[in-house]
């Protein structure tokens, strides 16, 4: 059986060579995730299973094809560095970067709400390549593509969880003068996908680009509309986290550009249900890019950025698979309140599943044991709902968390959670 | 058990000492069931091209276009996703390879383009990022790519990109990735639609007009007619067929009712024979509907290629020119010809099982049994009559003339045709009776002309088996001039109705840019008497306000149409076609001038409008109310249509012009014009044409339209003349052991022979002559009721004498054919053989 289902996705991985991280399935317009019907997320998770076979078709490729062989590309590398404002804008001649917001808000009434909204860009081949080839080739303007923009939006109360997904080609060298569908600017900061828009409000000289954003968009599913419009305001510094914005992703080296602005006040008003409420809280925004995230053999990844009450930050990540003999491979970065991070790795950080639950029909693990021995800190981690099924192109859970001592239960603070390549445990299981 | 096999084995042996009969069984059920299946081959290959067409839109995308009606560009789309609005651009074209295969070409952009359709769902395939990058993807069906050959090119050697294969796209379509379609079609920024999910926007944004995934009616709807007159003239062919097969299962009954009275006595009982006879006809049927099942794909094949060409140019259907069959079809194919075997066997079998073990077959006794026969069909014909009646009051009662359905207007020839059918045996019957009853007087007064009454006697006695052939030659005589006169009828109205449309010599197209500066060269040309500058824009029917004085009534179609505009000057006036008008013609036109309408003649039928009515038009301005002043004929047009004065018709939907008909003065040199046209503007030969050649354009794809029809038509008159013959084969023996006695008496072989064909040709003869009725019966309901519901207009009844005469000969010749051949076998038998014949 297993054999069967190895050859299987070998010869289909073969054909199915092209990303699947935004291609898996297409755009299907919007989608309230809580209705999408079984067959769609069994299909949906056969096709992410085809992307499981990389470039040779040796193997694995990790979750999304995010482990495909990368010819061609820059590479994220510790000798890099961090410049801003430029590095706030895209690096096409990478394949995959982000830009990835998430808050955890509350109305007035106390009551918690989650939102997420992301920016993903996916170049389609190497810029190198672009360049190497005939002009003839090359004339198909305005509407050539080499790069896929894909954006996500979620915004999640109680049981109720709002999901939608939007697309948009894009060019590495646009055409000058012309209008695009979806892009970023570094000067002045714009990221945007049709009226999703990520927009700086940064006024003074000194500030940085990202210390004041506005955030807007909206989407409508057949549960009629829902949308934020978001102010953020930084309270403290741009975070590097790795080496100096490096961040290794597995044993053999490879990593991504990896930095982020953890210090969100957020305060603005989300529309759900028909009603606009007025929200405040705290939000996370990382910048990652890079050009093989994972090693092939990686299948996903659990992640966490999290609030603490005393003000500092903790980023921890666990990519399972491709750490020393093939262990989970275990990284993060405590951040103080003032911003000075401390790298953490698999000597000074655990992260143990505790319990795991069905959301969407996939097993994803729900509550976690974080233990960091040198801050002397052990935490228990709990999704406030199971249901944070990300049905979108590319399939994953994200959803608020709420973060407690383990040994007293005492509230420590709130933050985010993700977790990838879940879809593909199930086909396995089964 | 072994018994059963003994007996079949006995059964069957009889075709290996008549493997004529067994011939024309075969070939009966081969014909029958070739017309048969390749007709549905062409219906259910049609039929699946229609659905994937449909489903290339799925359940329909809204479009949006630019108020000011400029084309729409990267920009707009751009700005309304900008906007949140959700559109998806879509460039369509057409594209003509080298080797000059026209396909039509669709860009889309599979990241922003919404819904389930076909379209939509060819990105999921083969991943995307092979589709929107270099060297891109050309995405089709197999049956497009069979077509298209090896190595199809563009633009003199370019290559495609990479071909996908996906098989529910709909035929002669390729999809390609929006950027390399741009690039293919060098359209630059212009994108031809812009769409969304259908009822995904609640209005249109500002600037621009929404046009919802409307109600038009799907290729599917439109070709139903003609599909249902292709099923008709199949079953028709397949009815014929059957017939042969009848004639040959008696004979083979008749010939063995003496074996079977055998095996009875030898103790196989009756419902065993029955049984017997039912597996022979099995296996006969298996037999002979494999073979009409790959004889009718290939028919199926050969016509194809004009019925693509009929249905693309009738309707604007695409449909493939290669087959492509549902699993269903193979089923229903060898279905239908094993139950129509069944029914032209249940009555030879009804009879084998009621044998009476002592009774003898005699021709005496068979004749009892025709009278007894003649009698019911008598009755039958009767029925079948009084229900064409019936259908007829039905279709009159209501309206003014003839107002049948499509499937009433079959049914009512259907009518027609039995009874004429089942009262012809009778009428022969009676000729005959009369003839010889006749000749019985007469004989008493002079001397007697026993050769002619024994001539009468003897074909009185092949009437019953003559019957069948006789009926089927009958219907298909009738078929023929009824479809003939109705395509010779509709050539005269069509090419009249071409000539009075086409007034102007010259057909000028030109780019829109240029559309001004060529209009006043040509307004300062002496030769040049007047410029018709037409437009065209769509709209909806949104009402429809009856003037009827007691009928006050408002409906509300929310119809899809096309609005035409013309120019209203001296050349118009004075001939373009109208049916009926409000008033008198010159009043007509003058309100057309002044801001009225004309609507075609399908929309009046289609809709019920009369002058008078008043038609509340969508435009870009918002609702416009025009009153309907005459009615024209618009032959070749699938779809209803109103026309407005150009100036009326720009101003209303905001559209430029699009055409200029240049009408020369008498004696001017129109030729000389359009090659100072040529050299001035620099046009290409596609934007300017000349009035011979538009004809020649109209008159070819008219020619090509009826192809099909008159194709198998032709084969339905073959079969027929293949019963004929087949029935005349299989009583030949008999007949010889009949002649060799007045052979031996002394009558010359030339003299006999000349009887035998005088009494064919007098039976087809008189068929031939009822057929003419019948066939005038048939043209009127195809002009008058089945034209106006497949089509939506009604044409004048031409009656051709050519026709009627050219039917005549046809059933003499045919006749004389059929007789021919047992009669050259006959020429060559030695005298001393026919007489031992006798005995066996």
């Amino acid at each position: 059986m297993n054999n069967q289902w190895h050859l299987n996705s070998l010869i289909r991985g073969l054909s199915v060579l092209c990303l699947l991280l935004l291609g898996a399935c297409g755009p299907a317009s919007e989608h309230g995730s809580q209705t999408q019907p079984v067959t769609e997320s069994a299909k949906r998770a056969d096709s992410a299973k085809n992307s499981g076979a990389d470039v040779n078709g040796g193997g694995r490729a990790g979750f999304a094809n995010l482990g495909a062989a990368s010819q061609g590309y820059a590479h994220a590398s510790s000798a890099t560095y961090l410049s801003f404002p430029e590095d706030h804008g895209p690096h096409p001649d990478f394949r995959i970067e982000w830009w990835y917001l998430t808050a955890n808000l509350v109305d007035d009434n106390g009551e918690p709400l989650g939102m997420q909204w992301t920016l993903f860009r996916q170049a389609q081949q190497p810029i190198a390549k672009i360049e190497a080839e005939p002009k003839s080739e090359h004339k198909a303007e305005p509407w050539s593509t080499d790069q896929i923009w894909m954006a996500h939006m979620a915004l999640s109360r109680g049981e109720n969880h709002r999901v939608a997904e939007r697309f948009a080609r894009g060019a590495s060298v646009p055409l000058p003068n012309t209008a695009q569908q979806a892009g970023v600017t570094a000067q002045p900061f714009r990221a945007w996908l049709d009226d999703w828009q990520l927009e700086s409000q940064a006024r003074n000289p000194g500030d940085d680009a990202l210390d004041h954003l506005r955030l807007t968009a909206q989407a409508k599913d057949e549960n009629g509309p829902f949308g934020y419009r978001l102010e953020l305001e930084a309270e403290g510094p741009l975070v590097r986290h790795g080496i100096r914005g490096f961040s290794q992703k597995s044993a053999d080296g490879q990593g991504s550009m990896y930095y982020s602005q953890p210090f969100y006040r957020v305060s603005g008003e989300v529309m759900l249900e028909g009603e606009h409420v007025a929200v405040s809280g705290r939000a996370w925004l990382d910048r990652e890019w890079s050009s093989q995230l994972l090693s092939a053999s990686q299948t996903g990844w659990d992640w966490f950025s999290l609030h603490l009450d005393s003000g500092a930050r903790l980023m921890a990540f666990r990519l399972r698979g491709g750490g020393a003999n093939q262990d989970d491979y275990l990284s993060g970065s405590w951040i103080s309140p003032d911003g000075e991070v401390t790298p953490l790795n698999a000597s000074t950080l655990t992260l143990v599943p505790l319990e795991s639950a069905k959301a969407a029909g996939h097993r994803v693990p729900l509550r976690w044991r974080l233990t960091l021995p040198e801050q002397n800190i052990e935490l228990e981690i709990v999704a406030r709902q199971a249901n944070r099924w990300m049905n979108t192109s590319v399939l994953y859970w994200e959803g608020a968390v709420s973060v407690s001592d383990a040994a007293s239960g005492a509230p420590r603070g709130q933050g985010y959670l993700e977790m990838t390549g879940y879809d593909m445990v199930r086909q396995k299981s089964e | 058990m072994r018994l059963i096999g003994v007996a079949l084995a006995t059964l069957l042996s009889h075709y290996r000492r008549h493997p004529g009969q067994l011939a024309m069984l075969l070939m009966g059920l081969w014909v029958a069931g070739a017309l048969w299946s390749g007709v549905q081959a062409i219906n259910a290959s049609a039929r699946d091209n229609y659905a994937r067409a449909e489903a290339l839109l799925g359940s329909g995308f809204d479009r949006l276009e630019r108020e000011d009606g400029q084309t729409l560009t990267r920009d707009d789309f751009i700005q309304l996703r900008r906007a949140g609005v959700l559109v998806s651009p879509l460039i369509e074209g057409e594209l003509i390879t080298d080797s000059g295969e026209k396909l039509t070409l669709i860009g889309i952009d599979p990241l922003t383009l919404p819904g389930d359709s076909s379209l939509a769902r060819t990105r999921a395939s083969g991943g995307l990022q092979g589709f929107i990058t270099p060297p891109w993807q050309t995405r089709l069906a197999p049956d497009t790519r069979a077509q298209l050959g090896n190595q199809p090119t563009l633009n003199s050697g370019t290559p495609f990109p990479p071909m996908v294969d996906v098989p529910a796209l709909p035929p002669n379509t390729l999809v390609m990735d929006i950027a390399i379609v741009a690039q293919l079609l060098t359209t630059g920024d212009s994108i031809t639609a812009l769409v969304s999910a259908a009822d995904a926007l609640p209005a249109a944004p500002r600037g621009f007009t929404l046009v919802r995934a409307d109600t038009r009616t799907s290729p599917g709807q439109l070709t139903q007619s003609f599909h249902l007159n292709l099923t008709a003239m199949a079953l028709l062919a397949l009815i014929v067929g059957l017939f042969i097969v009848q004639a040959a299962l008696g004979l083979a009954l008749e010939q063995r009712l003496g074996l079977l009275r055998t095996l009875r006595a030898l103790g196989v009982s009756g419902r065993t024979l029955v049984v017997l006879m039912a597996l022979e006809l099995v296996l006969l049927g298996l037999l002979g509907a494999l073979a009409g099942l790959v004889s009718g794909l290939w028919l199926a094949k050969t016509l194809l290629p004009d019925v693509a060409a009929t249905l693309q140019s009738l309707y604007g259907a695409d449909v493939s020119g290669k087959l492509s069959l549902p699993w269903h079809y193979w089923l229903g194919g060898i279905g239908v010809t094993l139950g129509g075997l069944f029914i032209a066997g249940s009555g030879v079998l009804w009879r084998a099982s009621r044998i009476s073990l002592l009774g003898l077959g005699q021709a005496q006794a068979w004749r009892a049994g025709f009278q007894r026969q003649l009698r019911v069909q008598t009755l039958l014909g009767g029925a079948a009559a009084l229900s064409a009646v019936a259908l007829l009051w039905l279709s009159t009662r209501e309206g003014q003339g003839l107002d049948l359905g499509l499937v009433g207007g079959f049914g009512l020839v259907a009518a027609i045709i039995l009874a004429a059918a089942l009262w012809l045996p009778p009428l022969l019957a009676l000729v005959l009776s009369l003839l010889l009853s006749g000749l019985s007087h007469l004989t008493r007064l002079a001397r007697s002309w026993p050769l002619t009454q024994w001539a009468l006697a003897d074909l009185q006695l092949q009437l019953p088996r003559l019957s069948l052939a006789m009926m089927a030659l009958l219907i298909a005589l009738s078929a023929n001039l009824g479809v003939s006169s109705m395509v010779g009828g509709f050539r005269l109205t069509f090419l009249d109705w071409l000539d009075q449309r086409l007034m102007a010599d010259l057909y000028l197209r030109p780019a829109a840019a240029q559309f001004a500066d060529i209009d006043a060269w040509l307004a300062q040309r002496d030769a040049v008497n007047e410029r018709l500058i037409t437009a065209d824009a769509t709209s909806q029917l949104l009402e429809i306000t009856s003037s009827n004085t007691t009928d006050k009534s408002v409906r509300r179609p929310g119809l899809p149409l096309s609005v035409f505009g013309i120019t209203p000057g001296q050349t118009l006036m004075a001939d373009w076609p109208l049916l009926n008008t409000l008033g008198d013609r010159d009043a007509a036109w003058q309100a057309l001038q002044h801001g009225d309408a004309f609507i075609n003649e399908q929309l009046a039928r289609g809709e019920v409008i009369a002058p008078g009515d008043r038609l509340s038009l969508a435009t870009p301005g918002g609702v416009e109310s025009v009153t309907v002043v005459g009615i024209y004929p618009d032959y070749g047009n699938p779809r209803g249509e109103v026309v407005l004065a150009t100036h009326q018709l720009q101003q209303l939907f905001r559209v430029p012009p699009v055409s200029i008909g240049i009408v020369m003065h008498p004696g001017e040199d129109a030729g000389l014009l359009s090659q100072q046209l040529i050299e001035r503007f620099k046009l290409t030969a596609h934007s300017l044409r000349d009035q011979r050649e538009v004809k020649a354009t109209a008159t070819e794809i008219f020619e090509r339209t009826f192809a099909i029809t008159r194709a198998l038509n032709g084969l339905t008159l073959g079969v027929a003349a293949l019963a004929l013959l087949a029935t005349l084969l299989a009583q030949a023996q008999e007949r010889r052991r009949r002649l060799a006695a007045l052979w031996a008496i002394g009558v010359p072989l030339r003299q006999l022979l000349g009887i035998q064909l005088a009494q064919l040709a007098g039976a087809a003869l008189i068929t031939g002559l009822l057929a003419i009725p019948l066939g005038i019966a048939i043209t009127a309901c195809l002009v008058w009721g089945i034209n106006v519901a497949a089509f939506g207009w009604r044409l004048p009844l031409y009656i051709f004498p050519g026709e009627i005469s050219l039917t005549l000969i046809t059933a003499v010749l045919v006749a004389l054919l059929a007789a021919g051949l047992p009669m050259l076998k006959l020429w060559r038998t030695p005298p001393r053989s026919l007489l031992a014949e006798e005995d066996t």
